[in-house]
């Protein structure tokens, strides 16, 4: 099996600008996580769980 | 300096790819079919009752016996002897299914299960596990670790450390057995009968439960993700090939999210692999760190234990592994303050939470694959990503899980009173399995773990995103999440 070195790896990796839908993806994921947790919490709050 | 290669991790093996099974589909059937034996016994046939069990000792001749007193006639030795060679026949059968080299697996298998049942029983010695005043007395002791008998998984686990760390070449000769996911995968497939017959007794908690699985699904996949994708692409320079799998393998599910990730956004597969690789490693750690704090700091807050097991440790082994020790933690030390809980509900906690975060992995990838397939790495080929590529990637022991759990609520609630009563008893030697499973898995943790790995060129850029990420901010909002969702609910009195 061919052996590969990690550090070959990671230099072969060249540097890539954040592209616009890249910072897209992270602000939508961030802005609809955070809405969603704090409903949710929201929701724990006045459905709290009990035995 | 020696080199790190890819030929050192393997986290994936070469079968998986080309077996006509795969081992997802394979725990599914295997922890199905102990599921089924062990049912048996409901109609007075008991099929798997003479599985070893252990019992907390002093006298190694009493450590040891079957589970079932059906078998008590079986001497405690014949009982191990009985269970090594039906989980031989039954696991190279799979060795067969998943086309590994089955003369080696046996052998390996030989060696990792006697070594982890082994360690296990050490685990079981009364100066380590005892845990209430009334147990030293019973056994004559002045002091006690009270690390319970589950502790024995800390010591199958550094077994396995100490032979990956003083002993590679016995590590790599027995590597054929040592499959974590597999021996996760089969647990969590006959946990979810487990899992239902403890929550038949409070079904408005476990139906909440399932509520705040949703909240864990958005923290690692919305929360986690951006924030480590970000920390890698911006602070550490990484590209996207490997970004996207280190978030994933960080923030959602360790080795299966960076592969399935890896897979989606058509990475070469060595970068995942590599990736995996490092995962494993700090899982590890995190079963040895956080436990202990948790029984230190959330010995009162049980749940939130349980919760912050399942979404702070990575890799499904390590975090439902972490949930069973934490458990025996935490009880052990509110045992010893004379409040005794209900055993099942951290564990069970820590599991639902982490089979949640897994469901999702499929769309997920399917969500990034779509992303860079059409907008970020747009190959003339027209090799897109396809909504089928949602279940290929779905983790398929999840099933197995959905299947045991609504069987064995069925049998608990929906069945006449003669036969609900024998359901307990009966998915109780099931779980007699699943503790062995358990006690594999983290005696192969532990086998994969070399630490000399950290020290390899190039590994310190990865390891210190992992670093930044998982105890600067993953364990934190963690426990944070946790604390808002499980803070102040406790599991139910033991009767």
């Amino acid at each position: 099996m061919a052996q590969t070195k990690l550090q070959d790896e990671l230099n072969r990796a060249q540097y890539e600008p954040m592209l616009p839908i890249e910072n897209k993806l992270v602000g939508w994921s961030l802005g609809i996580g955070i809405v969603l947790l704090v409903a949710l919490a929201l929701l724990n709050h006045f459905v709290p769980a009990t035995f | 300096m020696s080199e790190t290669t890819v030929n050192e991790f393997r986290p994936q093996r070469a079968d998986a790819v080309t077996s006509p099974i795969s081992e997802d589909w394979l725990a599914v059937v295997l922890g199905l079919a102990i599921f089924v034996l062990a049912l048996a016994a409901l109609v007075n046939v008991d099929l798997i009752g003479w599985v070893v069990t252990t019992t907390v000792w002093t006298n190694l001749g009493q450590a040891l016996k079957a589970t079932s007193k059906d078998f008590s006639s079986l001497s405690g030795a014949g009982a191990l002897v009985a269970t090594y060679v039906a989980l031989l026949v039954v696991l190279s059968a799979g060795a067969v299914a998943l086309k590994a080299n089955v003369k080696r697996f046996a052998l390996a298998f030989t060696a990792v299960f006697w070594i982890a049942y082994a360690s296990w029983v050490i685990g079981n010695y009364a100066n380590f596990a005892a845990v209430t005043p009334a147990e030293q007395q019973k056994f004559g002791i002045s002091w006690s670790l009270k690390l319970t008998n589950e502790g024995g998984y800390i010591f199958a686990l550094i077994a396995g450390l100490i032979i990956a760390n003083f002993f590679p070449r016995f590590a790599e000769a027995v590597r054929e057995a040592v499959r974590p996911e597999l021996y996760i995968k089969v647990a969590i497939v006959i946990l979810g009968g487990v899992f239902a017959v403890t929550a038949a007794s409070k079904l408005g908690f476990a139906s909440s439960l399932l509520l705040r699985g949703v909240a864990a699904i958005v923290e690692a996949y919305l929360i986690y993700w951006a924030v480590v994708y970000y920390v890698a692409r911006r602070w550490f320079g990484f590209n996207r090939e490997w970004a996207a799998p280190l978030a994933s393998g960080i923030s959602i599910c360790g080795v299966s999210a960076a592969i399935a990730v890896g897979g989606a956004i058509r990475a070469r597969p060595v970068v995942p692999v590599l990736v995996s690789s490092l995962v494993v490693i700090f899982a590890v750690v995190e079963v040895l760190i956080l436990p202990f704090i948790a029984q230190a700091f959330l010995a009162h807050q049980p749940l939130v234990a349980g919760a912050w097991m399942g979404l702070a440790v990575k890799t499904d082994g390590a975090a439902v592994a972490a949930g069973g020790i934490t458990e025996s933690l935490i009880l052990a030390k509110n045992a010893a303050e004379g409040v005794n809980y209900q055993t099942g509900w951290i564990l069970g906690t820590a599991t639902t939470i982490k089979v949640f975060i897994d469901i999702f992995i499929g769309i997920w990838a399917f969500v990034l694959g779509y992303i860079w397939t059409n907008h970020i790495d747009v190959k003339r080929d027209g090799d897109k990503a396809r909504p089928s590529e949602i279940w290929q990637r779905f983790p398929k022991f999840i099933i197995g899980f959905v299947i045991t759990f609504a069987v064995g609520l069925f049998l608990a609630l929906g069945t006449p009173a003669d036969i609900a009563k024998k359901v307990p008893a009966a998915i109780g030697e099931a779980n007699t399995f699943r503790v062995i499973f358990f006690i594999l898995t983290f005696f192969s943790i532990g086998v994969l773990s070399n630490f000399k790995t950290l020290w390899q060129e190039g590994f310190g850029k990865l390891a210190a995103v992992y670093l930044l990420s998982l105890f600067g901010f993953v364990i934190w909002v963690g426990l944070l999440i946790s604390w808002i969702f499980f803070g102040g609910i406790t599991p139910p009195l033991a009767s």
